[in-house]
């Protein structure tokens, strides 16, 4: 009980030195910045108070995008690695074209994208989709194939066809690898949706907020939209850090 | 063993790097009183990618005015994420070229910033419509679709609609427009924002025509704001007083041929960066130079500010959101000075 107070009390404890020192000026000292270039955590807070409501509705925005093509990406990839282990001698072509894809960056990925579709919302869809899309595949495909040795002897001594085979024996094996997935797509889903929106014609969202108020010298308001963009990647975060608890009791990384 | 010798020696070698970087960027800025015989550096950060909307910089470079002024200039060009106030603020130029309402901003927030001369004497924003969508006056734009780049250039659309009774949040929908046509060509969008100068060139050279096109100048609707101004930090111009007239004069000199001969200034900008083709640079030249040099405009007052146009701006800005609370308009942030001393000596 000590110890889990203690894990608790550390990270606290030098998380309120980092901003008390952001706040009394430490980092404008060693950065030689003045306060209208790297607003304190009070101006930002105060700011973000006063904007919550549309802060709050670019959030949705950004984060229903992100959502929705993790979703869709993330099914795309499982998808491209259950056809490569059922299909292995030509199945597995679409794995190497899913690594190739994920080279592309996203900085160059969304202006193209926007040129595809016209709303923004495609747009970031789009983009997140493929970015999550190697990370589930490459992350699925070695959950579906690095099996414990003879368990698949095993279900070839009883008989199994490969579809039992694959529900019974590679699903439950490859659970861990798509949380892990997961975990990795949530970050990457909110990055990529917010940089899709730095080049997206739509002016709503948490990315057209972070650079419109920047270049407009709104600097407390930028900061506020990048508090909120942490947030919620914080808070998708934990929400799978409990379901993966949930889903994986039997599992040894739990216990 | 050997490895961690190795290690320290990359070690060693970041080190040597990082001092010899850090040492260069502590060295650059320092523009004060060298010898007399060499050329004292200065940084030019332009608002956007070396065209013809800075030709008068470059016709000045080119022919060796800042060299005769005894200035080596390096102009740097801008980009969509390269904000002029933060890299003069900062440092990285030392005179930049900006948007005065952007420029305002900045100073609202304590930039310490001080407009020293006003290049373009007129607005050049436009917005154009496809005369088929039948958008004839401003108030004809409720309902429409409209493409703005966002970052500070909103503000005279936002002027302009409120002007006519059309609120911005509700009556249009506006839109980020990226730095093409492409949006109002394909109809993703009805009105665009487009430069008298840039973008509305791009329009002609895709094939369409002036009859094609409707337009909506904000000079015209009485929602202008001033564009292209030069400025300087304040701590800087305090310790730099003598070069920056030097540069001014130059600039001026450059500036007055430029708008001139406007055909032989667009070469000279295509010259410097093979920027898009050599006739949409000779376009451009041709129509900054009716910014730079109105009709009816004393080529002699090139570059003055005119404290009237200024106020506007500091108004509209105001009135319409960008500013919270008005313009503080002093010698602190406004002033003649320099020009006055580059244009009498």
């Amino acid at each position: 009980m000590i110890n889990k107070v203690k894990n608790f009390l550390w990270p606290l404890a030098f998380g309120v030195a980092l901003i008390m020192a952001w706040q009394f000026g430490l980092f404008h000292k060693i950065l030689k910045l003045k306060p209208f270039q790297l607003p304190v955590p009070t101006e930002i807070a105060s700011t973000l108070a006063a904007n919550l409501p549309k802060a709050l509705t670019d959030c949705g925005v950004t984060i229903s995008g992100a959502l929705i093509g993790l979703i869709i990406g993330s099914l795309l990839g499982f998808m491209i690695a259950a056809i490569a282990t059922f299909f292995p001698k030509w199945g597995y072509g679409g794995m190497i074209v899913v690594t190739a894809l994920n080279a592309v960056p996203i900085v160059a990925l969304s202006p193209i994208m926007n040129l595809w579709f016209s709303t923004g919302m495609q747009q970031k869809i789009g983009v997140v989709t493929v970015v999550c899309m190697a990370a589930m595949a490459l992350n699925a495909y070695s959950g579906l194939n690095n099996l414990n040795p003879y368990s698949i002897d095993l279900m070839h001594s009883v008989a199994a066809n490969k579809w039992t085979i694959f529900t019974k024996l590679r699903l439950p094996n490859s659970l861990p690898h798509l949380f892990t997935a997961t975990k990795i797509n949530i970050a990457s889903s909110i990055i990529a949706a917010i940089i899709s929106e730095y080049f997206a014609a739509s002016t709503a969202g948490l990315g057209f907020g972070i650079k419109d108020n920047l270049r407009k010298a709104e600097m407390a308001m930028g900061w506020s939209y990048i508090v909120v963009a942490s947030l919620a990647g914080v808070i998708l975060y934990c929400i799978i850090l409990l379901v993966e608890r949930d889903a994986l009791k039997w599992h040894a990384s739990q216990k | 063993m050997k490895k961690s010798k190795f290690t320290s020696l990359v070690a060693v070698i970041m080190l040597i790097l990082l001092a010899a970087t850090g040492c260069s960027s502590a060295a650059t800025p320092d523009t004060t009183k060298t010898t007399p015989a060499k050329l004292e550096k200065v940084t030019l950060q332009l608002k956007w990618l070396p065209q013809s909307q800075f030709m008068g910089y470059y016709l000045a470079q080119a022919k060796g005015y800042y060299k005769d002024a005894g200035i080596d200039l390096e102009i740097l060009p801008g980009g969509s994420d390269i904000i002029p106030e933060q890299q003069v603020y900062n440092g990285v130029a030392n005179i930049g070229v900006t948007w005065v309402s952007s420029l305002m901003k900045y100073q609202s927030k304590g930039w310490g910033l001080v407009q020293t001369g006003q290049i373009f004497q007129k607005s050049a924003m436009l917005l154009v419509s496809k005369a088929s969508s039948g958008i004839n006056t401003p108030a004809d734009l409720k309902g429409k679709k409209i493409g703005s780049w966002f970052g500070g250039n909103e503000f005279e659309i936002y002027a302009l609609l409120e002007k006519n009774a059309l609120k911005k949040d509700t009556d249009v929908k506006l839109v980020q427009q990226d730095y093409t046509m492409n949006q109002l060509l394909k109809g993703e969008i009805d009105a665009a924002s487009a430069m008298t100068y840039n973008e509305y060139g791009l329009l002609l050279e895709s094939g369409l025509k002036d009859s094609d096109l409707h337009v909506i100048n904000m000079n015209d609707a009485g929602v202008a704001m001033l564009e292209d101004c030069l400025f300087v930090n304040s701590d800087w111009i305090s310790k730099n007083q003598d070069l920056y007239v030097r540069f001014m004069k130059a600039s001026i000199k450059g500036w007055a041929e430029a708008c001139a001969d406007p055909a032989a200034a667009g070469k000279i900008v295509f010259d410097v960066d093979k920027s898009v083709s050599l006739d949409h640079q000779l376009y451009m030249a041709k129509e900054v130079a009716k910014l730079v040099v109105p009709t009816g405009f004393d080529p002699a007052n090139i570059g003055s500010i005119d404290p009237a146009a200024v106020k506007q701006t500091a108004d509209l800005a105001l009135k319409y959101g960008l500013l919270t609370k008005a313009a503080v308009i002093s010698e602190d942030t406004v002033t003649s000075k320099y020009w006055k001393l580059a244009t009498t000596k």
